[in-house]
């Protein structure tokens, strides 16, 4: 057990036993090797089984549409998290009171793939530190360096730090290079339309629409989401170009100015389909045009979801042009 | 590996017209198709299978299907009746259907109701709601000359919410005329011009007290009104493998293959819609 | 008879096929691997010690697929040919063969047969891989199969390095192959001492004997809810399964074809009802299904177990839930929650 591990287990096991929460949602020792489960946690005993380390792969703010508005939450945090947990209290999806957030200032999630790229399946045990990945396979054991491990959305990471939660546990991280998110936007916009559209169309297509993306996605707590809708049909069913493009573009849009480019949505997807560059253009406009980012504070509502009388309204022919 | 080498494709309908189309209710949710084949050979494919309880999947071309329970016996000629409640989308795209269009039908699906064990039985069918429509179809073909010496007595129990719900009016008024059977319709709640039971179809159940002797009971209704009828049957004396009931699950295929309309290992399109209730206690409470 | 073919040989072997034969085999899509027409040896992903991520159900029950052609407002209807055609898929692995077996049970047995899965079956050749090193999320020992059954192929290869030992199954494979060199008996001894250590590697995964009981009996409690608690309800570990056959039925208008297109148990609308009635409404009732059909209800349908232990739904699900956990824990709780009271 690390040292983390022992911190988060000691706040857990102490907001569950002063009965400060109803739940503790983190992260429970693995059953398939490399593999955390997102877990729920509501005694004590049951404590020794969480775990934390870099292959904590999804987003926890995911679950918090699980519960009812009244279930006192405790969440582990990280940046992301934090984001996402201040975007859907924005969207009224739980009151910041009933939340406890366990803040933890994040180095970045470990690819699986990409360890086991390296390894092999046959992962015996592993050991996760500042730098160094150390995996014990059935013949050999590895010491990988951690940053070549790391999942593309944490290595593009502006904000690894809880931004607001009530308890903080390690140490605050520098915050990340802004150029970094811009910079794989800028370069993808200087593409020409046709490198632009075969780039689209070699992602979108090999989706199998399992939807684990959505599902996987914080920001994706729809009742019923618009491809499950079918009076009327909003998009072709199946697997053919024209309905996982409509899938993808939809749902990006869907996303503007509420996504906080977790990457969980990536990590989900069992075809390896690279999504974000599309929510984080998006991101990058709210930006330019708004100043506003997803998740910076749990008061702002997004652009596209709040109403202004002086809104310029640039977006409509005749409106006024800033 | 199997080698039939080109089956025909068994989610192919075959084409059928609309003959006639009517509202039974008066808040027009209810409408009632009665379709025409268009090949004959298709006609005599279908009445060779068909067996009330059964249902078919009708095809509305760029809307769907939907799996629809027969309301008309073989004897009353070469058509197939349906009474379609509006739902969604497929639903409404069938009661727009005017006389003359064309649609798709594939069946008959399903195992139907247990006719030959039902021999020499006597019959009480309890229906609620457009639910009634396959036991519609169960009374038509008892009460064909040929058919009803093959039944001991016949007690017709159907509720609807209000009058302007009752479906197939006047045929069932023309009912309490019959020497050969006793008819009981229930509303939910009084109205005016209302000369039937009034209450809840177990309540009307109770109240009539069928005789479970050499009987069989036939329940189809609104989930809540099986729920509660079932145990009514049950106190009644009527033992759970005499009591029948026909289920509804979302389907698709109808033919055991799309794998959705399941309750633990049994299909609903396929082993049923109609099961005993000593079947259904068999089966995981997965409804 | 046991044959060999030296590896430097493949390459004429399968070019050979490909004058008769459409030949399907694992080659490299992206970071995965994934049944494609053979193009190169190059390409071939014969060393990965697991399956192809997409399973190869797909080559003869596509995720997508038209099923019917008409003509809206007239009504016409055309039927779509299942055309038969000669294949050849190579280096299939004995739990994604043993799965084509299976899912002949729901689409080439008894009434209403799917004319599309037999046209696509009839003419198709199975040649398997056996698996040396099972991965870690395989558990075919545990699950009837193992990684040299030979359920469904009609020739298995197995890796001796520099050679692939093949075992011909059935009067095609042979007319396939042709003449071939017969394996000598170090040969054959060195497969059988592979083979066995290969079984004998895979730990087993649960205790399968009176596993059905079990889980028939846990059915109303509580487990399923702890099982579930974090599932996604997602599409993976069905859609990736090699015997989940669940499939939709759907009208595209602007395209007047019915498509028939993978569904699954793991969504929420798959059996929500028009009255908005669910009879599982959340994940724990479609946890339930998933598991009981594989692990009950295929039993009683086709007096098989539904699972072929290929991993991969242990392998790639977004929450890291393992069906062999979830067995042993439904297990458990049936020797201890239900028999204690
Ligand atoms: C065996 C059986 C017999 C039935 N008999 C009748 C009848 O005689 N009269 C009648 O009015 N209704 C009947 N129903 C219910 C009827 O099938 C649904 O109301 C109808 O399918 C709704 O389809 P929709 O497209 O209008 O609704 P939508 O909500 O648009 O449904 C979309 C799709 O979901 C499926 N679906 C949704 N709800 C159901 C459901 N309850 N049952 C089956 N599939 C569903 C259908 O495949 C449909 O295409 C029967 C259902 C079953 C299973
Ligand atoms: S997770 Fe991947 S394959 Fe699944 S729907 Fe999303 S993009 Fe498509
Ligand atoms: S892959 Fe995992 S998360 Fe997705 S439905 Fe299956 S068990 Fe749930
Ligand atoms: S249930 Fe899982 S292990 Fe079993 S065959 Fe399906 S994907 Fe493979
Ligand atoms: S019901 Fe679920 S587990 Fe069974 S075949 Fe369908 S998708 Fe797979
Ligand atoms: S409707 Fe397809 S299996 Fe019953």
């Amino acid at each position: 057990m690390t040292e983390l591990e022992a911190k988060i287990r000691t706040e857990a096991a102490r907001l569950l036993s002063e009965g400060l929460v109803d739940v503790v949602v983190a992260f429970r020792k693995e059953d398939a090797p490399l593999r955390p489960q997102p877990a729920f946690f509501t005694n004590v005993e049951d404590l020794e089984n969480l775990v934390y380390n870099g292959l904590c792969a999804n987003n926890l703010a995911n679950y918090l549409t699980r519960f009812p508005q009244e279930t006192r939450i405790g969440m582990l945090v990280r940046g992301c998290e934090n984001r996402s947990v201040n975007a859907l209290v924005v969207e009224k999806q739980h009151s910041r009171e009933k939340l406890t957030l366990i803040g933890i200032p994040c180095t970045g999630i470990i690819d699986w793939r990409k360890v086991v790229a390296l390894t092999g399946e046959d992962i015996l045990a592993y050991e996760d530190s500042a730098h160094t990945l150390t995996v014990r396979a059935r013949h050999q054991t590895f010491a990988l360096p951690r940053q070549e491990l790391l999942h593309s959305s944490c290595l593009r990471c502006v904000h690894p730090n809880p931004l607001s939660a009530d308890i903080l546990l390690g140490e605050m991280l520098p915050e990340g290079d802004p150029a970094l998110i811009r910079e794989r936007v800028e370069s993808f916009e200087a593409l020409t339309r046709a490198e632009r559209t075969a780039y689209f169309k070699q992602e979108a297509e090999r989706c199998i629409r399992c939807y684990a993306c959505r599902e996987a996605c914080p920001m994706c707590y729809c009742e019923e989401c618009f491809v499950d809708h079918n009076t009327p049909r909003w998009t072709e069913s199946g697997t053919t170009p024209a309905g996982t493009h409509a899938w993808h573009i939809i749902r990006a849009f869907h996303q503007t100015g509420r996504c906080t480019s977790c990457g969980a949505c990536e990590r989900a997807c069992p075809m390896d389909i690279q999504m974000t560059y599309l929510t984080d253009k998006l991101g990058k406009d709210m930006w330019d045009s708004y100043q506003f980012a997803a998740g910076m504070d749990d008061q702002t509502q997004p652009p596209f979801a709040s109403f202004t009388l002086d809104d310029k309204k640039h977006f409509q022919v005749g409106g006024k042009q800033s | 590996m199997p080698t039939n080498p080109s089956p025909r494709n068994p989610y192919q309908p075959t084409p059928m017209r609309v003959l006639r189309a009517y509202y039974e209710s008066t808040d027009r949710s209810l409408k009632t198709l009665e379709l025409s084949f268009e090949n004959h050979a298709d006609s005599q494919a279908f009445f060779k299978k068909f067996n009330p309880g059964q249902f078919c999947q009708l095809s509305v071309f760029g809307k769907g299907e939907s799996p629809l329970g027969v309301a008309s016996a073989a004897w009353e000629g070469d058509f197939v009746r349906f009474t379609i409640q509006r739902m969604g989308s497929v639903t409404k795209a069938l009661h727009d259907l005017k006389p003359g269009d064309p649609l798709g039908m594939r069946g008959p699906l399903g195992n139907g109701f247990p006719l030959a064990d039902w021999k020499g039985k006597n019959l009480v069918i309890i229906g609620g709601g457009c639910a009634f429509s396959t036991l519609y179809a169960l009374t038509k073909h008892v009460q064909h000359p040929q058919n009803r010496p093959d039944f001991g007595q016949l007690v017709v129990i159907y509720g609807a919410r209000s009058s302007g719900l009752c479906m197939y009016k006047h045929d069932i008024q023309s009912w309490y005329q019959r020497d050969d059977m006793e008819v009981h319709q229930a509303i939910d709640v009084p109205e005016e011009t209302w000369d039937h039971h009034v209450g809840y179809v177990p309540d009307v159940v109770k109240q009539i007290a069928p005789s479970p002797d050499n009987a069989v009971a036939i329940v189809c209704g609104p989930p809540i009104m099986t729920k509660f009828t079932l145990p009514a049957l049950v106190s009644l004396g009527f033992p759970p493998e005499t009591i029948f009931t026909s289920l509804e699950k979302r389907m698709k295929c109808g033919i055991g293959k799309c794998g959705r309309c399941n309750i633990g290992s049994k299909y609903i399109c396929k082993d049923g819609p109609v099961f005993s209730l000593a079947e259904l206690n068999a089966l995981p409470a997965d409804i | 008879m046991k044959y060999i073919l030296p590896k430097h040989e493949l390459n004429a072997l399968l070019e050979r096929w490909s004058a008769e034969y459409a030949v399907l085999a694992p080659q490299k899509a992206g970071a995965y691997s994934e049944f494609l027409p053979f193009t190169a040896p190059s390409e071939l992903c014969l060393e990965e010690p697991h399956n192809t991520r997409y399973p190869p159900k797909a080559l003869f029950f596509p995720q997508s697929e038209a099923i019917l052609k008409y003509k809206q407002n007239l009504g016409q209807l055309e039927s779509i040919e299942a055309v038969p055609q000669k294949r050849v898929i190579f280096g299939i692995r004995p739990c994604d063969a043993k799965a084509v077996t299976l899912l002949d049970t729901v689409f080439a047995e008894g009434d209403n047969q799917d004319p599309f899965w037999l046209a696509r079956r009839a003419e198709t050749l199975l040649i398997g891989l056996g698996c040396n090193e099972p991965g870690a999320t395989c558990f075919c020992t545990s699950t009837e199969s193992g990684p040299f059954h030979t359920d469904g192929l009609d020739a298995l290869l197995t890796d001796l390095g520099g050679e692939y030992l093949i075992e011909l199954l059935s009067e095609r494979a042979v007319g396939l192959f042709g003449g071939l060199t017969p394996a000598n008996p170090t040969q054959q001894e060195s497969v059988q001492n592979l083979q066995q250590a290969a079984e004998q590697a895979l730990p087993k995964a649960f205790e399968l004997d009176g596993l059905k009981d079990k889980l028939d009996r846990v059915f109303d409690q509580d487990v399923w809810a702890q099982l579930s608690e974090s599932c996604l309800g997602c599409g993976i570990c069905t859609f990736l399964c090699p015997t989940c056959f669940c499939f939709d039925l759907v009208d595209e208008a602007q395209r007047d074809t019915r498509v028939r297109n993978w569904d699954t148990c793991m969504f929420r609308v798959y059996s929500l009802e028009a009255s908005a009635h669910n009879p599982r409404p959340t994940r724990k009732e479609r946890t339930r299904q998933r598991l009981m059909h594989k692990y009950s209800y295929w039993w009683e349908h086709a007096g098989k177990l539904g699972c072929t232990g290929c991993g991969r739904c242990v392998r790639y699900c977004p929450v890291g839930l393992d069906i062999r956990a979830m067995l042993r824990k439904a297990s458990a709780y049936e020797s201890e929650a239900l028999h204690a009271n």
